[in-house]
């Protein structure tokens, strides 16, 4: 978004791939000045720890919010990922709990099922919601607002409307554990980054996805089954919101019916800030993952200074609307 | 919408075995705030066990407010409609509430209210728990283990909620006889677990070794705490927590020595609260329920009292198996 991106620019890349970093410099930018001010305003902000509760509490946005963008990036939407993360979280909380009236026939079974069991019914709600999109040609918005009634009923009949309590410690581990002293969370959110970006920008999957968003009718003629892809996006997401549902009850220790709502606001927002474009084809996974961290950064920052949660709230309004506002102007700038 | 299913679910379920009623069945309806939150169902729940609805000599429909005032007064318009003998509310909202009530009242049917406050005097009767001295309760467990000096956190509920508001000036109430205490933080998780871990995770961060105590006006947000100290490595037991509500998880902690909480028995809020609804409506009725043998302190008075306080029951590692066994 300066002169000097520009100039190290200009000769190097196409003009198109120019302005895609612009792009991604520029909310780094953005980033990076937010987290300036932090760290000027309070001691706290920049020790280890600290960025660690950030990394910790950017993981289940940032997940659900990759997820997203694949879905944004086919000019979809998927309003449905904090239902899903209820729902993923109460069936699989029930295979690992050790209570005896919250648990299914047979609990608690061992960690591994239960998380494939989790990822397996957001990928069940993202086939149910793909189907819905692709074949029979119902507007995203209203699929996935459909989804978002129905998990969060399911949620609610499945586990008669109460918690899940005393997870096993193993299946915990996803959500309080470390490897290498890099909280599980934060490891998990980073292999969903490195696969996503690898699969949007490496193979020929991520270019159709590209293509569908950017035009379907081009991209139809030139033979991409438009169909196919646009339903794989929802089961991304869907499974992506699965997982997110497992790290959020791992972390707090109980599978909460009420979970994950309003989740996909901010799942959207950090794709919006991220810079991908609502109307699709144009975007980026990194972007994505920062603007989840933006999101990270002012609400722990706004945490440290002591400043109440509705200014929080105000704050993340403005900077949605701005970073698409910015956008907007640069794109027409071009 | 996403609750329609479950509120259909809540009053279609209702309708108990029908048996020999000597007088005319009594049809009594409840609006809830909400049924979605363990709290509220261990309500409903206590209800339907009500001896006078088992006999089948009261016919109880439950409804789902679902989190909503409007909600609520549909349904308050629906039973007036329906010509119901007696309604007990548990309302959303404290004002909001109150049009409710004056609808039903014009009707002549009498409304008794139930563990959340309305601001109304035509009430009959409210059967439900002393907030304040909750909020004075779990703040004294707070600042004992404290010994009265150092420095604690407050987790609130939603902003403007009865239960935030009179918790909160419980919990003033206590913090006065040690004013060597100073409170660092003061902020809502609204009532949730997952932002309350969030808020903990941060204070602990800007205030490093200073937090002693953590007052959360529910049970989840100070659960939600101690899975931020955990989570920060640090020793749960140097810190003095409490929470209110005895929800099962809960009851567990302080089993384990994690927390101090005080039980809000929604049992004997529902039961008592259906008794007093039947004498507004029969007045030779005596009470059925056994609220009132079990806090001899309750006292009965003809049901013409207008408020009914079921007292709190302190969570101790002696009645917490107790507790847990009813629960099931």
């Amino acid at each position: 978004m300066s002169l000097s991106d520009n100039k190290t620019t200009n000769g190097w890349f196409t003009s198109d791939s120019r302005r895609v970093i612009i792009q991604e410099y520029g909310i780094f930018f953005a980033f990076l000045l937010l987290s300036l001010i932090l760290s000027v305003s309070n001691e706290y902000f920049l020790t280890s720890g600290n960025i660690s509760n950030i990394l910790l509490q950017t993981s289940i946005n940032g997940v659900l919010a990759i997820g997203m963008t694949f879905v944004i990036l086919t000019r979809g939407i998927d309003l449905s990922v904090g239902s899903v993360v209820a729902l993923a979280g109460i069936v699989s909380g029930s295979l690992a709990t050790t209570s005896a009236t919250a648990g299914v026939f047979g609990a608690p079974y061992p960690a591994y099922l239960a998380l494939v069991v989790g990822v397996l019914v957001g990928f069940a709600c993202g086939t149910i919601v793909g189907i819905i999109v692709s074949r029979f040609a119902v507007p995203a918005f209203v699929a996935t607002l459909g989804m978002l009634s129905a998990a969060r009923g399911m949620t609610l009949i499945y586990g008669g409307g109460k918690p899940v309590p005393g997870l096993t410690p193993d299946f915990r581990w996803i959500g309080t554990g470390n490897i290498l002293g890099v909280p599980m969370p934060v490891v998990i959110l980073a292999v969903v980054f490195i696969v996503s970006w690898w699969v949007l920008n490496r193979t020929r999957f991520g270019r159709y996805i590209y293509a569908v968003g950017g035009n379907p009718h081009a991209a139809k003629t030139s033979g991409i089954n438009v169909t196919r892809i646009r339903f794989i996006v929802y089961t991304i997401s869907g499974s992506l919101s699965g997982l997110a549902g497992m790290m959020l009850s791992a972390r707090t220790g109980s599978a909460l019916p009420q979970a994950g709502v309003a989740y996909e606001l901010d799942a959207i927002a950090a794709v919006v800030i991220g810079g991908t474009s609502l109307s699709g084809g144009v975007g980026r996974v990194t972007g994505t993952l920062i603007g989840a961290l933006i999101i990270g950064v002012m609400n722990n920052g706004l945490d440290l200074l002591g400043i109440q949660s509705y200014y929080q709230q105000v704050l993340k309004g403005a900077l949605i609307v701005g970073a698409v506002m910015l956008d907007q102007k640069r794109n027409h700038g071009q | 919408m996403k609750r329609l299913l479950i509120g259909l679910i809540a009053s279609v379920a209702i309708f108990a075995a029908p048996a020999m009623a000597q007088e005319k069945k009594l049809k009594i309806g409840a609006t809830t705030y909400g049924l979605n939150a363990e709290f509220m169902q261990l309500w409903s729940a206590a209800l339907k066990e009500h001896p006078a609805v088992k006999s089948g000599d009261v016919e109880l429909t439950v409804f789902d407010g679902r989190y909503d005032a409007l909600v609520q007064q549909e349904q308050f318009n629906t039973m007036i409609t329906q010509k119901f003998d007696a309604i007990i509310f548990v309302p959303m909202d404290v004002e909001a509430g109150a049009a409710a009530v004056q609808a039903a009242h014009d009707a002549g049917i009498p409304v008794v209210g139930s563990n959340a406050r309305v601001n109304s005097d035509l009430l009959t009767s409210y059967v439900g728990s002393n907030d304040v001295l909750a909020g004075e309760m779990e703040a004294k467990a707070v600042l004992d283990k404290m010994g009265c000096k150092g420095n604690l956190v407050i987790l609130e509920g939603p902003i403007g909620q009865s239960g935030q508001i009179q918790r909160l000036e419980g919990n003033q109430k206590a913090l006065q006889a040690c004013p060597d205490v100073k409170v660092l933080e003061t902020q809502t998780a609204n009532w949730s677990r997952a932002e309350a871990q969030t808020l903990m995770e941060n204070w602990l961060t800007a205030h490093p070794g200073q937090i002693n105590g953590v007052i959360g006006q529910n049970d989840e947000m100070a659960l939600g705490a101690i899975e931020a100290i955990k989570a920060a490595n640090l020793n749960v037991s140097d810190f003095a927590i409490a929470g209110v509500d005895g929800v099962t998880d809960a009851i567990n902690a302080v089993k384990d020595g994690l927390m101090a909480s005080v039980l809000q028995d929604g049992s004997a809020q529902a039961q008592g609260a259906l008794d007093v609804a039947i004498k507004a409506v029969r007045p030779d009725y005596t009470p059925v329920s056994t609220v009132w043998t079990q806090y001899p302190d309750m006292k009965w008075n003809d049901g013409k009292d207008k408020d009914y306080l079921v007292p709190w029951t302190q969570v101790t590692t002696k009645n917490a198996d107790k507790l847990l066994e009813s629960r099931k």
